[in-house]
């Protein structure tokens, strides 16, 4: 804060004070202070659930805030909803653009406007001669590439005469030119004063376009300032836990050491498919292998392809030996292969069906249950093993799994896949959005899991999970493997540089 | 893109030429259909379809449903009906129609909008209570002895030999197509139905988005209700049903996809004359009235499946594409690629 | 804090039935239906009677036998406005296969079960495999189907408004048979399919996925379960379920026609929501949707009996319960929605105060 007020005299276009935000007892935003002056191009940086988003859907009035105040132009001003933000001059580009996919260009633009049409389209056609950009206006928003899809959500914000535009990740679906055409833009619109919040996962376009930057971990602001007072490696800090030092080396896996001699359980040669592309990894026996990266990096992509939910478009899959490469699901599982989805809610949890439900809806091929009917004591059984096992807080086995937490969810879902009995499971973000003590006790399954034998693909983007918990890890970055660690080689720092894009020489050797 | 070939790509525009290739067809298998007197036929008949099929169309606008048209189409009639054959005045008769529709519309958009129940249900509930009260109105008996006068309003023509009633079912159709495209407000529906998230974010509001095209549905339906009343000259505790099947039908062939967010009104009209006219067409192609559920059933079926398929393929597709954006973006992996 | 413990059998069984799949609003239904016999029998006499009941169930049949099975089409999230049409279809092909083409009634019988199987893998098909809405499916399939029933009748040298008649006896005794003297074929035939698709429901394995893909269909792929084919299934079996209505209403009223099915989709779907079927899917069972039946049967037979009601009116109180029902149960199963309305006061009031 002290950093922008030394840097600007003028008043800050948006200025956010104090800012707490929490969702039942789950505390999103810490106090959050923040200023963003006319001109200028703050880069938020931040991990997975740092509380990015939610600042920026408070701002835009989606969300209301627990506390803090909010003013522009030093006025304090109450964002209730998106048309109050947009009234004042805040628009906001999300990730995955909001279009109106059976309109056309121009409609999408347009729409929501008090002024009259030929106005609009005067003023429209003047905005893209004068940043020089070529749209048809008569296409249909549906045919758009995305980056032409974050084209018209800019132009949308510039003809409402924007004052603060907020880019949600803008790049992280765009080719390599579409990046460079994106900053072109956002340096004129720079220039034209309209202060711009870019949001990103990628560390390198930081010094490329941002004026400031601000870094935000676990629901706080961490690092802020002008660009030029940092150095990359001082960004890595601020997204390492504050006394990240302190765990390097301390734990570890501990018990038994993986034979790496052994025939490997699985095995990805040249994998590729939509989103990620030429992937190879091995896993042996016993091995929990960490599959690192940002979000939209492919893990998960990766993932749900081996799973069968997705066209196979290169490479093999290799499980004992057997291929089950482009097999459907059922016939994965059967195989022995089971997955923990990432978004539990989506994809996981059968929320209005009781816990034995949930917990045998994947043993439902096979005889494990019965032949026709359900057997209800092997039901029992399976069901009693897992919450027994993983110590899982629920009332009965006929609770429902929506009125579980999180934690407690998580188990229940890692228990379905674990009783089809797999030999390799691949548990795609197992922490996310559970609280201190649930972690603890996943850890503890992981652990445990190991113990037995189990191989264990881990999809994380939490870099001390990872730390506490692989035996090796390799790193995605755009949907290649771009580095690989040994237990010696596995810390915080290696990995946040390598999931950020930054690929040191000697780890790239190893 | 000019207005012309803006035309001629709509999805409407397919419906047209469906309609007019059905006409050709039918003149081909038999000449002496393509008088002018048969085709205005055609268009004359179909305008009570035309009504609720334009009012069902806002309904499907914004990714709902209302089959509680046909009662609501059916209880105006019996009212509007009664009120004429009792020798009231025509107006306060139209009056007490439209506020039929307009309590009928305000419920509906409630329970849907509002209260968040599947539209499916809430208006299925909705049509079964009409129906009671039509029933109530009409009694065992019919409305059938409404005064002549009212009844031959009906066969007036006022332009060549379309009749006063679809002319004005048209101006009606083109003027709402005018008010939903060229407007700020009017392109809302649409705009709710295609996404509804989106919407929200750029200021449109759309719970009373929603709300209003159940009215507007409902407020057409009882307009078509006096129509109906008028031309057909009897209502019955029956009249009405099933309607609600051939307007979303019609809304179907003009090209409306059901998801919401894409079509006409113009497409729901042509739509509506489709659905008139294929008993009509059956009698000149000698072929017994019997195939026309079937033949319905048929075209109903092909052109929803073909649209869910090429959406589904579109999504898809874009989705891949998508994907495949993010992973060509890694600077060092064409050369892995290549290697 | 202790671990909890898990409980089954012994005191969890009262528990576990009470917590069971719609217990308490299978509750709610019986008392309905006793506070239904109350009120009618006091009202009138005549209504004291069994076999007078029995005798107006029959007419109802259609809807019950077809509900329970359009039920399991709800747990998955669809719907099926198609069983009317299939019935008529089903009646009328039994007709034209005796009459026209000679089959031994019964094989005739077998083959119009057989047609609607069909009819409901086609539509099953369109809505599971290739994603269109299953109303506008099952819509398009109650003209084509409607339709075909016409054509089918036209095969036939009998006129189509007068119907089919001259069954041999045996095909119309069906109909006759009164189990102990009292209770028709009919009723027993319904208890079987009830116990039938109750096994099948809430005690398979099938039953398990069915609910599964209407709970969260793509948790249900990632749990391995083929949820197209369980889709289409579903309309399969409440196409099946049409097809036997069609015989038994062709053996009781001796008449093979194309339009038996009469239009009691809304009764149908009224029967299921009413019986607690989720319109959304994941939540339903068929005991709830058969005493949701019972009741709607009693009101229809009741009304005109003790108050004097004309028959058609009957769908003001069945519509009502059906809005009623809904809207209540958005209300209590919607924390969110109450929220939301309490969460506008409030920013109203800060407006107001701003």
């Amino acid at each position: 804060m002290e950093a922008n007020q030394n840097a600007g005299n003028s008043v800050p276009l948006l200025s956010v004070r104090g800012i707490y935000k929490s969702f039942g007892l789950n505390a999103v935003l810490k106090g959050i202070d923040l200023d963003i002056m006319p001109g200028e191009v703050l880069a938020l940086i931040g991990g997975n659930g740092a509380g990015k988003s939610t600042l920026m859907k408070i701002i835009m009035g989606i969300y209301s805030h627990d506390s803090g105040d909010l003013s522009m132009d030093g006025q304090a001003v109450a964002l209730n909803r998106p048309s109050d933000a947009l009234a004042r001059g805040i628009y906001m580009v999300p990730q995955e653009p909001l279009l109106f996919p059976n309109m056309s260009v121009e409609e999408n633009i347009i729409i929501g406007f008090d002024r009259g049409k030929a106005e609009l389209h005067r003023e429209l056609v003047d905005t893209m001669a004068e940043i020089g950009w070529d749209l048809d206006l008569s296409r249909k928003a549906g045919s758009l590439s995305i980056a032409e899809q974050q084209l018209v959500e800019i132009l949308r914000g510039i003809l409402r005469h924007a004052r603060l535009l907020i880019l949600d990740e803008p790049t992280s679906a765009l080719t390599f030119d579409e990046v460079k055409s994106l900053f072109k833009v956002v340096r004129d619109l720079r220039e034209k004063g309209i202060g711009i919040v870019y949001i990103t996962h990628r560390l390198a376009e930081v010094f490329d376009i941002a004026t400031h930057v601000a870094i935000m971990r676990d629901g706080a602001i961490t690092i802020q300032g002008p660009v030029a007072d940092f150095t990359r490696e001082d960004l890595v800090k601020g997204l390492l836990p504050p006394n990240a030092a302190d765990h390097t080396q301390a734990r570890g896996a501990s018990g038994s050491t993986v034979d790496y001699g052994a025939e490997p359980v699985f095995e990805l040669d040249g994998f590729s498919g939509y989103g990620f592309s030429d992937v190879s990894l091995k896993v042996w026996p016993g091995e929990i292998l960490g599959v690192a990266g940002v979000v939209g990096a492919g893990r998960t992509e990766m993932a749900t392809t081996i799973f069968g939910m997705d066209k196979v478009l290169g490479g093999r899959a290799v499980l004992n030996g057997k291929d089950i490469t482009g097999k459907k699901t059922r016939h994965v599982i059967a195989a022995g292969l089971n997955y923990v989805p990432e978004d539990r809610h989506l994809n996981g949890l059968f929320k209005i069906c009781d816990v034995s439900a949930n917990t045998t809806s994947a043993s439902l091929f096979g005889g494990a249950l019965g032949r026709v009917l359900i057997d209800r004591r092997a039901e029992y059984d399976i069901t009693e093993k897992y919450v027994k096992n993983f110590r899982t807080k629920v009332t009965g086995h006929d609770q429902l799994a929506g009125s579980l937490s999180g934690g407690n969810q998580q188990k229940i879902v890692i228990g379905r896949s674990l009783a089809t009995d797999p030999g390799l499971v691949i548990l795609d973000e197992p922490t996310r959005g559970i609280d201190a003590a649930a972690r603890g006790d996943v850890y503890h399954i992981i652990h445990q899991l190991r113990e037995q034998g189990l191989s264990i693909l881990l999809i994380s983007s939490d870099m001390e999970e990872l730390e506490e918990l692989a035996d090796r890890v390799v790193t995605m970055y755009q949907g290649r493997i771009n580095a690989e660690f040994q237990k010696a080689d596995i810390n915080q720092d290696n990995l946040t540089a390598a999931a950020f894009g930054i690929v040191k020489r000697e780890a790239k050797e190893a | 893109m000019t207005a012309v070939k803006k035309f001629f790509k709509a999805r409407e525009f397919t419906s047209f030429l469906f309609l007019v290739g059905l006409f050709l067809i039918v003149g081909v298998i038999n000449p002496s259909f393509l008088t002018l007197d048969n085709i205005s036929a055609c268009f004359n008949s179909s305008v009570v379809y035309t009504l609720i099929a334009v009012g069902m169309a806002f309904a499907i606008f914004i990714g709902e449903i209302d089959v509680s048209v046909g009662s609501t189409m059916g209880l105006s009639a019996a009212v509007a009906g009664t009120m004429i054959q009792n020798g009231s005045n025509w107006f306060l008769a139209f009056a007490a129609a439209i506020l039929i529709g307009l309590v009928v519309g305000l419920v509906n958009g409630w329970g849907v909008a509002i209260m968040k129940i599947p539209s499916l249900i809430f208006t299925l509930g909705t049509n079964g209570i009409l129906r009671g009260l039509m029933y109530l109105q009409v009694g065992v008996e019919q409305v059938n002895s409404l005064p002549k006068e009212f009844k031959d309003i009906s066969s007036m023509n006022l332009i060549g030999s379309f009749t006063i009633y679809y002319c004005c079912a048209v101006a009606l159709t083109v003027g709402i197509h005018y008010l939903l495209t060229r407007t700020k407000r009017g392109r809302w529906f649409i705009a709710v139905g295609d996404n509804a998230g989106g919407a929200e974010l750029v200021g449109i509001p759309a719970t009373r988005t929603k709300v209003m095209a159940y009215l507007i549905c409902a407020v057409l339906s009882a307009v078509a209700g006096i129509i109906f009343a008028s031309r057909i000259g009897i209502v019955t505790s029956l009249s009405g049903n099933g309607y609600e099947m051939k307007a979303v039908a019609a809304c179907v062939l003009g090209g409306i996809s059901l998801s919401g967010g894409v079509g006409s009104v113009i497409g729901a009209g042509i739509g509506a004359v489709i659905m008139a006219s294929i008993s009509y067409l059956l009698v000149f192609m000698e072929f017994p009235s019997n195939y026309d559920n079937a033949i319905t059933g048929v075209i109903l079926i092909t052109i929803v499946v073909l649209d869910a398929l090429m959406q589904r393929r579109a999504a898809v597709n874009n989705r891949h594409a998508r994907l495949a954006a993010r992973t060509s973006a890694a600077p060092g992996g064409k050369e892995a690629a290549e290697q | 804090m202790s671990e909890p413990k898990v409980k089954l059998g012994g005191q969890g069984g009262l528990r576990r039935l009470w917590n069971g799949p719609n217990f308490r609003w299978n509750l709610f239904l019986l008392a309905l239906i006793a506070v239904e016999c109350g009120v009618f029998s006091m009202a009138n006499e005549k209504f004291r009677s069994l076999p007078r009941i029995f005798a107006s169930a029959n007419g109802d049949l259609t809807f019950w036998y077809v509900s329970i099975f359009v039920t399991f089409v709800m747990i998955t999230g669809g719907i099926d406005i198609q069983s009317c049409a299939i019935v008529g279809l089903t009646s009328i092909i039994i007709g034209v296969a005796w009459q026209d083409f000679g089959f031994n009634i019964w094989v005739a019988s077998l083959l119009a079960v057989a047609v609607s199987v069909a009819c409901g893998a086609i539509s099953g098909f369109f809505v599971a495999y290739c994603g269109v809405q299953a109303m506008v499916v099952t819509l398009g399939g109650s003209f084509l189907y409607t339709g075909l029933a016409l054509l089918v009748s036209t095969l036939s040298s009998t006129e189509a408004y007068k119907g089919i008649s001259g069954f041999p006896d045996d095909f119309k005794a069906l109909t006759k048979i009164k189990v102990f003297g009292l209770i028709p074929l009919q009723i027993i035939i319904f208890l079987v399919l009830l116990a039938a698709a109750y096994l099948l429901l809430h005690r398979s394995k099938y039953g398990r996925k069915v609910f599964l893909v209407g709970v969260n269909p793509a948790a249900a792929e990632y749990s391995g379960v083929n949820s197209r084919w369980i889709v289409m299934s579903t309309y399969m079996l409440s196409a099946l379920a049409a097809g036997i209505v069609g015989v038994i209403m062709t053996s009781q009223l001796g008449t093979a026609k194309s339009d038996l099915g009469g239009s009691a989709t809304m009764t149908i779907i009224t029967a299921c929501v009413l019986g607690g079927t989720l319109s959304t899917g994941g939540k339903g069972s068929v005991i709830g949707t058969a005493l949701a039946a019972v009741a709607i049967t009693l009101l229809r037979f009741g009304m005109p009996l003790c108050f004097g009601i004309n028959k058609q009116y009957l769908d003001i109180p069945i519509g009502v319960l059906l809005v009623v029902v809904v809207v209540a149960r958005a209300l209590a199963n919607s924390p969110a929605l109450i929220a939301k309305v309490g969460g506008l006061r409030k920013k109203k009031e800060s407006r107001a105060g701003a």
